[in-house]
């Protein structure tokens, strides 16, 4: 056991774990990496390309080499961070990326092949020849470097979204955040404190300082009970804001209940949009290493995660512990450890005239050239001028000084800056509404921080015309030293730089001599920075690195920037609730229960569920449901919700003019009580979507649009209304919800509605085609009707409001009884309007013009209409497809949507293309599967015989040219 | 009167409600909504609603018998509690016989939600489900906005009672939507 | 994003559909002799400006108005938003 005395675990309660398999116990307040270390576990993993044996190099989520696989069966998530996982009974975690125990893998042979995996290998071994890339390299690569594997199981945990909004957003909550929280809460501001850690206090819980000479922890304790008592403040543990966003939009995640064994009836996390007036940036700094030979073993940690595995968690890796470091803040690691009991071996400082600062011998001049230990460090060679010695050690904390987290400043596109004093990129130009405050801003003393906190809060708050006073800040350290320039160790070995992607410095070396040296070319050539911890530890070492081969300063070379996200963000976690039935909303129709009741078989229609069609006992096929539906509305009448078709009320006096300019076809000149097709175009001369209008008054109409198009066509109207005709009176809202219609179709159509109308004359006289009238239906029930035909039967739309939908459906199913009236699906419904040659979805493709449509003439040229102009193209009017109906010669023959069409023994391409098929149904009526297409020169091959090629399937069906109208071509039936 | 039963929204006969500890959600079938549009030209003071002053925009009014939000320039929603079953654009149309109306209540699914100890656990349901600033959404305000991908209007009826209104087509997935979040914060939840 | 509402205030982009360069409120006439041409431009020719545009955006989760928002491209800064129906009836007047 490697625990030590203090700490901020409760050691009155024991928290049972295991990791790969074996039991260990820790205490709440642990991370499961503080866990593992007061076990005696220093080997975590394995590393990305060189299977090397690696530990836990730092106490936070900048952590690039402990990454495990927590839980297990569908909750196991890979890649977590063991930093970051709060310990919990039952945790259990398995170390990734080996073949066979972690003490033995199999593949760390490939450690031995290492000079093939150097920089660009991925570019260089594997290009030829190129088949094998699939079959063999990716398949292998792939198995051998890479990081944990998924479950394949669906994720049993619950995500949800959720919106915030505050004056001030304090990100981070150290020295800098508490004192921003706390000034602008006690000013009144609205406040939202959030931090990654489940602890409020940042660095002051690694720390050993004291704050107005008492531990930070009482002074952090003090304010935590204030902020419970500030109703002005939210603060928000275990929340990650991992984006800056245009306008103050700040991304957060909250984990919460991951720290839990299982989340319950909560969820899991939740994605906070926090919409902040204002914000401060109080991230931290993350420290960096300083590269030497072989450099990568267990045990070997940053100095200031040791310090505070010692001082938060009460942990450490060895009892014999060395330091190497090129700044004072690596004399307190030994100093707080020394103070702990652990036995300090030496501390290795670079600097000629470094000196102890407590009971510790220090190694002055000095660097680190090697080290020892298979699976954990076991000694280090430490060389003075030339001269080498071995001191034994079973950790070693490295301190190359500290890198202020810029990343959240920089989102979008703020560049860092080079600051030669201080030996660091400090934020850039920054982000519009944010202050960077403390070590993030390279105020890294206690004192700089809280100051700088306070200040940064009082300075946003004074922008938003609100006056905070600075509060009594504690007495703290104000010590900060830039560290002395060493970027690493030169030396034959390997040294790492970047240890989750196995760069080293030879890396670099051989990306300088490829000239592959701008930083973003030394990124990818190398994979610097890449993965799960975006180079937290590595990227600007690796800068130092090159800026030393090239003889460019580090300002002259750059940083490469950062984006969103600060840390992993789960995709499940960004998709929300948005899962399984709920990944969209559904619509369901008026008449949904009705036609449940019916065992009805529903189909996603866009956000709708419709009925499909309404299989009856003994129907074992659906053609069998859909071919009597169709038969029946032929010979009968035959019921349909159509209620999905999108319906706007336009009203005002100059409803007919606007109507006129959006349609292609004139629309003012419609009398009241009468409805008329409309087709639509866009400006660009391309038909956009069809419906009816009805004129329930001179100032009133209703118009309908296709179910698809419903939105999109509402928005256009209003931009019509809105942006190119503000001066004309017209009102518009969307009606489509409001009432239910049901499509009324087939010979004794007049006959059923006559039981339902309440004395509404229906004869053809006073109601004749393409008629519309307000009315009352079933006793005083008001209604709108009108006499329209998609299935070219005598047909009418009934409509009533939605409420009643299922209750009128059901009852003129009742009383059409003797009519043979059958509700009809949505396949019905298409065959019905295939048979008669009504063009839809398919037909109304965005490609289509009006003259293919067989529409051309109604475009009016004598008025300006949205598309007039443009169908006049030359282009346009050269085009010779046209609408036809297409019926296979022998009739057992496929009819398939989406065959091209070809001229008989003529080569197919693309430059004899003839036209292609829209739609194809099995008609019943005929007793073959129809078509409708597009056909060159259609108008004048009726009769002629044709080649539907449908390569995809070797198919190639010979097709008689016909009327697109199978059904009653001369419209009879629907002017009866 | 017809002879036909009408159903909810929701789909059964009887109105839904659902208690989740201080949060009672119930479908209010019985809401008769018109829409008010003015004129080009035409004045807001024009139409004379008893009682009730056209609210400005984001604005909620309204008594007992009648209320009106705010939908979009020179556009309002008129309330008529208990006004359903009755032609209430009709009526609406004679106060306003200048304006245009067109009937919108069974465009609607409309669900109340009261809480029984103050704002608190109606804002924690509201902050889950729409990204409105409750700062600035007292009693009296009305917005229209995004739940779920469903655009809904979010109506402050009291420090205590809210309305959500969305299409009457998606009313299983908001009432799902409002549901699942106050289910989890009656449970202990966040 | 948040688009500075004339009516409402700051409202989330989210609740907004794009649709680009503010001239297409600048409908050429179809009836006048040139209309072709005119129709050409309109439909096809944009600027795609490095920096400050007028466009259109539509409020389809909010009140249903559209604006004419003034954004600078490279910063996405917002300089101001407009309803559309008062940018096109003041240009009439013009």
């Amino acid at each position: 056991m490697t625990r030590l005395a203090g700490g901020l675990i409760d050691r009155s309660r024991v928290l049972n774990f295991t990791f790969n398999g074996r039991s260990y116990a820790g205490h709440p307040g642990d991370t499961l990496a503080s866990a593992l270390l007061a076990n005696g576990v220093r080997l975590m993993g394995r590393s990305f390309k060189y299977h090397r044996p690696r530990g836990v190099v730092a106490a936070g989520s900048e952590e690039p080499n402990a990454l495990v696989t927590l839980r297990d069966g569908a909750r196991a998530e890979p890649n977590t961070r063991a930093t970051g996982v709060e310990l919990f009974e039952g945790l259990t975690a398995r170390s990734q990326n080996h073949v066979g125990p972690l003490g033995f893998d199999m593949l760390a042979v490939n450690d031995l092949l290492s000079p093939f995996f150097a920089a660009g290998f991925y570019y260089k071994t594997f290009m030829w020849p190129r088949a094998f890339w699939e079959k063999l390299y990716e398949p292998a690569i792939r198995r051998a470097a890479g990081l944990g594997a998924l479950s394949m199981q669906a994720d049993p945990d619950a995500y949800e979204k959720g919106f915030l909004h505050c004056d001030l957003l304090v990100i981070g909550a150290g020295p800098a955040g508490l004192a921003a929280a706390l000034t602008a809460a006690r000013a009144g501001a609205r406040v939202i404190l959030a931090d990654e850690d489940f602890r409020l206090g940042g660095r002051l819980l690694a720390e050993s300082h004291l704050l107005n000479e008492a531990p930070a922890r009482q002074w952090v304790a003090g304010l935590e009970a204030e902020f419970a008592s500030l109703p002005n403040l939210r603060v928000m543990r275990r929340t990650t804001v991992w984006g800056a966003f245009d306008h103050g939009v700040y991304g957060a995640v909250e984990r919460v209940s991951d720290h839990l064994p299982t989340p319950g009836e909560a969820p899991r996390q939740t994605l906070w949009r926090i919409t902040a007036k204002r914000a401060v940036l109080a991230a931290g700094a993350t420290e960096r290493h300083i590269p030497f030979a072989m450099n990568d073993r267990p045990g070997i940690m940053l100095a200031g995660a040791l310090r505070a595995y010692a001082n938060r968690w009460a942990a450490c890796p060895a009892k014999r512990v060395a330091i190497f470091t090129n700044n004072d803040d690596g004399h307190r690691t030994a100093l707080d450890l020394a103070a702990k009991g652990v036995e300090i071996a030496g501390v290795i400082d670079p600097r000629p005239d470094a000196k102890p600062l407590g009971p510790y011998p220090v190694y002055a001049g000095s660097v680190v050239t090697d080290t020892r230990g298979r699976l954990g460090l076991s000694a280090i060679a430490v060389t003075r001028e030339g001269q080498t010695q071995w001191l034994d050690a079973g950790a070693l904390g490295v301190s190359g000084g500290w890198n202020p987290n810029v990343h959240l400043a920089s989102h979008q596109r703020g560049r860092p800056v080079w600051d030669d004093a201080q030996q660091a990129f400090l934020p850039g130009a920054g982000i519009p509404g944010q202050i960077v405050a403390g070590a993030a801003a390279g105020k890294g003393s206690t004192h700089a921080a809280l100051h700088s906190g306070a200040e940064a809060a009082r300075a946003a708050l004074q922008d938003l015309g609100l006056t905070a006073h600075l509060p009594d800040l504690p007495r703290a350290e104000d010590g900060a030293a830039p560290p002395h320039p060493i970027w690493h160790v030169p030396g034959k070995k390997r040294a790492w730089v970047d240890f989750q992607n196995d760069v080293t410095v030879k890396d670099i070396k051989l990306a300088h001599q490829e000239n592959l040296r701008p930083v973003e070319h030394l990124k990818r050539w190398t994979t610097l920075g890449m993965a799960t911890d975006q180079g937290k530890t590595a990227n600007v070492t690796a800068i130092a690195v090159m800026a030393e081969l090239t003889g460019q300063s580090i300002a002259q070379t750059g940083t490469t920037i950062y984006r969103p996200p600060y840390t992993p963000v789960s995709l499940a976690v960004l998709g929300g609730g948005d899962t399984g039935a709920h990944f969209r909303p559904r619509r369901l129709t008026p008449s949904h229960s009705w036609a449940k009741a019916q065992g009805a078989v529903f189909v996603e229609v866009g956000p709708w569920l419709r009925a499909q069609y309404f299989p009856r006992p003994g129907e074992t096929h659906w053609r069998q449901a859909v071919d009597r539906e169709v038969l029946a509305t032929r010979a009968g009448v035959g019921l349909c919700d159509v209620t999905t078709l999108g319906k706007v009320d336009v009203q005002g006096a100059d409803a007919g003019i606007f109507l006129d300019r959006l349609y292609a076809n004139a629309m003012a000149s419609l009398k009241v009580g009468m409805v008329r097709y409309g087709l639509m175009l866009r400006e660009d001369g391309h038909a956009y979507d069809d419906g009816t209008c009805a004129r329930l008054a001179e100032d009133h109409y209703i118009v309908t649009t296709t179910t698809a198009q419903a939105g999109p066509v509402y928005r256009h109207m209003e931009f019509a209304r809105q942006c190119l005709w503000p001066e004309l009176d017209v009102q518009l809202i969307s009606t489509t919800d409001a009432w239910a219609q049901v499509s009324v179709a087939g010979p004794h159509a007049r006959k059923l509605l006559e039981r339902v109308v309440d004395g509404f004359d229906l004869s053809n006289a006073a109601f004749p085609f393409m008629g519309c009238a307000a009315l009352t239906v079933c006793g005083g029930l008001r209604a709108r009707l009108f006499r329209i035909s998609f299935s070219g039967e005598l047909a009418y739309e009934l409509a009533v409001p939605a409420r009643y939908g299922a209750a009128l459906m059901a009852r003129l199913v009742e009383v059409g009884k003797d009519l043979g009236a059958t509700p009809y699906g949505t396949e019905a419904l298409g065959v019905l309007r295939i048979e008669k040659g009504h063009a839809a979805g398919n037909e109304l493709n965005g490609q289509t013009t009006a003259q293919m449509l067989g529409m051309g003439r109604m475009v009016s040229a004598k008025k300006d209409a949205i598309g007039t102009v443009m169908t006049r193209r030359e282009g346009l009017m050269a085009e010779t497809r046209v609408l036809v109906g297409l019926q296979p010669v022998d009739a057992a023959q496929p009819v398939t949507a989406g065959a091209h069409l070809f001229t008989e023994g003529a080569a197919q391409g693309t430059a004899t293309d003839q036209g292609w098929i829209s739609s194809a149904c099995y008609s019943p009526h005929l007793g073959s599967m129809i078509g409708l297409g597009f056909l060159a020169d259609g108008a004048a091959r009726m009769g002629e015989v044709i080649l539907a090629a449908n390569p995809l399937q070797r198919q190639e069906v010979r097709l008689r040219v016909t009327s697109p109208h199978f059904i009653d071509p001369e419209g009879g039936r629907l002017r009866d | 009167m017809t002879d036909l039963t009408p159903i909810c929204a929701l789909g059964a006969e009887a109105p839904q409600q659902a208690r989740f500890g201080a949060l009672h959600l119930a479908e209010n079938p019985g809401l008769g909504l018109a829409s008010l549009a003015l004129r080009r030209g035409q004045s807001a003071a024009e139409p004379a609603l008893p009682d009730l002053v056209l609210p400005g925009p984001g604005g909620w009014a309204g008594t007992a018998g009648l209320a009106a939000f705010w939908t979009g320039p020179d556009m309002w929603m008129i309330e008529g509690p208990g006004q359903a079953e009755a032609d209430f654009a009709a009526q609406v149309k004679a106060w306003a016989p200048g304006a245009s109306v067109t009937e919108q209540t069974d465009a609607w699914a409309v669900i109340e939600i009261a809480s029984s100890a103050g704002a608190a656990p109606l804002e924690a349901l509201l902050a889950r489900l729409v990204n409105i600033d409750l700062a600035g959404f007292g009693p009296g305000r009305a917005m229209r906005t995004g739940l779920e991908h469903l655009s809904v209007f979010v109506i402050r009826r009291a420090e205590d009672r809210v309305a959500v209104l969305a299409m009457r087509s998606a009313a299983e997935t908001v009432w799902h939507a409002l549901t699942t979040v106050a289910r989890r914060q009656e449970r202990g939840g966040p | 994003m948040l688009i500075p509402h004339p009516l409402l205030g700051l409202r989330d982009a989210q609740e907004f559909t794009y649709l680009g360069d503010a001239r297409l409120l600048d409908r050429p006439d179809g009836l006048a002799p040139d209309a072709a041409e005119a129709f050409a431009d309109y439909v096809y020719l944009r600027d795609n400006p490095a920096g400050l545009h007028r466009e259109l955006w539509f409020h389809e989760q909010g009140d249903r108005s559209w604006l004419v928002v003034t954004r600078d491209t490279v910063t996405h800064e917002i300089l101001g938003a407009e309803l559309a129906r008062d940018v096109a009836l003041a240009r009439r007047s013009k």
